[in-house]
C-alpha cells in the first residue's frame, strides 16, 4: 500500500483521539475542529480504498483479498456512525466513542497494511 | 420523555460506549461470517455456523440496547447471557482441545484476536442493564 498515506492516515487517527480525549477531560461537544480532522481522515480512507481496490489483484489467497476488501469498505463507515453518536450524546461519554473510533480506525488501517504486506 | 434521567436508558450516556462496541463486534463477526460461509464452508462447518451465531447475537444486542426499552432490555439480556456462555465455553475448549475449532471464531481463545473485548463486553453489558433496571424498579415501588 502507499506508505506516505497509511503513515498520514495513522497520524490523523492519533490526533482525532487526542482531540476526542482532550474534548473528554474538558466535558467539550463535537466542535469544527473534530468534524474538519474526521473528515480529512476520510476523505484519506477514500484514497485507500480507490487505491487498495486496484491494486488488490496483488493479493494471492482469496480469503485474504476479501478480507483486505472488506476492512477497506469497513474502515469507511466508523468514523460517521461514532461522530454521529457523539452529536446525539449530549453528556462526556460522547468523546469516549469518538477515542475509541478513533482507535478502531488506526487497528483497521494496520490491519489492511498487515494484510497487504503479508500477503502481496 | 418518559425517562427524565440519562442514566435510566440503555442507549445513553455511558450506553453509548457498550452500544458502539456491540455495533463493532456485530461487524466483525457478521463479516467474519459471511466471509467463511461464502468461501469456505466445508472446512469447518462448526466453527462457521458458531460465528454466525456469535453475529446473530451480537446485533440482537445491539439492537436491544439501542431501543432501551423494556421488552428490548430484556431480549438483550438473554442475547448478552448466551453471549458471556458461549464465550466461555468456546473459549475453554479452544484451549482444551484445539482441534474442535480448526479455524478461529470470534470466541476463541476468549477473544483474543479481538483484544478480549467479546469477553469483557458482556460482564460491562450485563452491569449497565443491571444499573439501569435498579431506579427504576425502586421509583415504581
Amino acid at each position: 500500500m502507499l506508505a506516505p498515506l497509511t503513515v498520514s492516515l495513522l497520524v490523523a487517527s492519533g490526533v482525532l483521539g487526542l482531540i476526542a480525549g482532550h474534548h473528554l477531560v474538558r466535558r467539550r461537544r463535537v466542535d469544527d475542529p473534530l468534524i474538519l480532522v474526521g473528515a480529512a481522515i476520510e476523505l484519506g480512507l477514500v484514497v485507500q480504498l480507490v487505491y487498495g481496490l486496484t491494486q488488490a489483484g496483488a493479493i494471492g489467497d482469496g480469503s485474504e483479498r476479501a478480507t483486505f476488501i472488506a476492512y477497506l469498505f469497513t474502515v469507511l463507515v466508523i468514523l460517521p456512525v461514532t461522530i454521529y453518536i457523539a452529536i446525539k450524546e449530549k453528556t462526556q461519554w460522547a468523546m469516549s466513542v469518538v477515542l475509541g473510533g478513533a482507535l478502531v480506525v488506526a487497528i483497521l488501517i494496520a490491519r489492511v497494511q498487515q494484510i497487504w504486506s503479508l500477503n502481496a | 420523555m418518559p425517562d427524565p434521567s440519562p442514566a435510566s436508558h440503555t442507549g445513553r450516556g455511558p450506553g453509548r460506549l457498550i452500544v458502539a462496541l456491540y455495533g463493532l463486534l456485530a461487524l466483525a463477526a457478521t463479516g467474519r461470517s459471511v466471509l467463511q460461509i461464502v468461501e469456505y464452508f466445508d472446512r469447518a462447518p462448526v466453527s462457521y455456523l458458531l460465528s454466525a451465531l456469535a453475529a446473530l447475537i451480537y446485533i440482537v444486542a445491539t439492537i436491544g440496547l439501542a431501543r432501551g426499552d423494556r421488552l428490548s432490555v430484556r431480549i438483550a439480556s438473554v442475547a448478552i447471557v448466551i453471549e458471556l456462555i458461549g464465550v466461555l465455553v468456546v473459549g475453554v475448549i479452544s484451549y482444551a482441545a484445539p482441534d474442535a475449532f480448526p479455524d478461529k471464531t470470534v470466541w476463541s481463545h476468549f477473544g483474543q484476536g479481538y483484544g478480549y473485548v467479546p469477553l469483557v463486553l458482556p460482564v460491562l453489558g450485563l452491569l449497565w442493564i443491571r444499573r439501569n433496571r435498579a431506579p427504576r424498579t425502586a421509583s415504581i415501588g
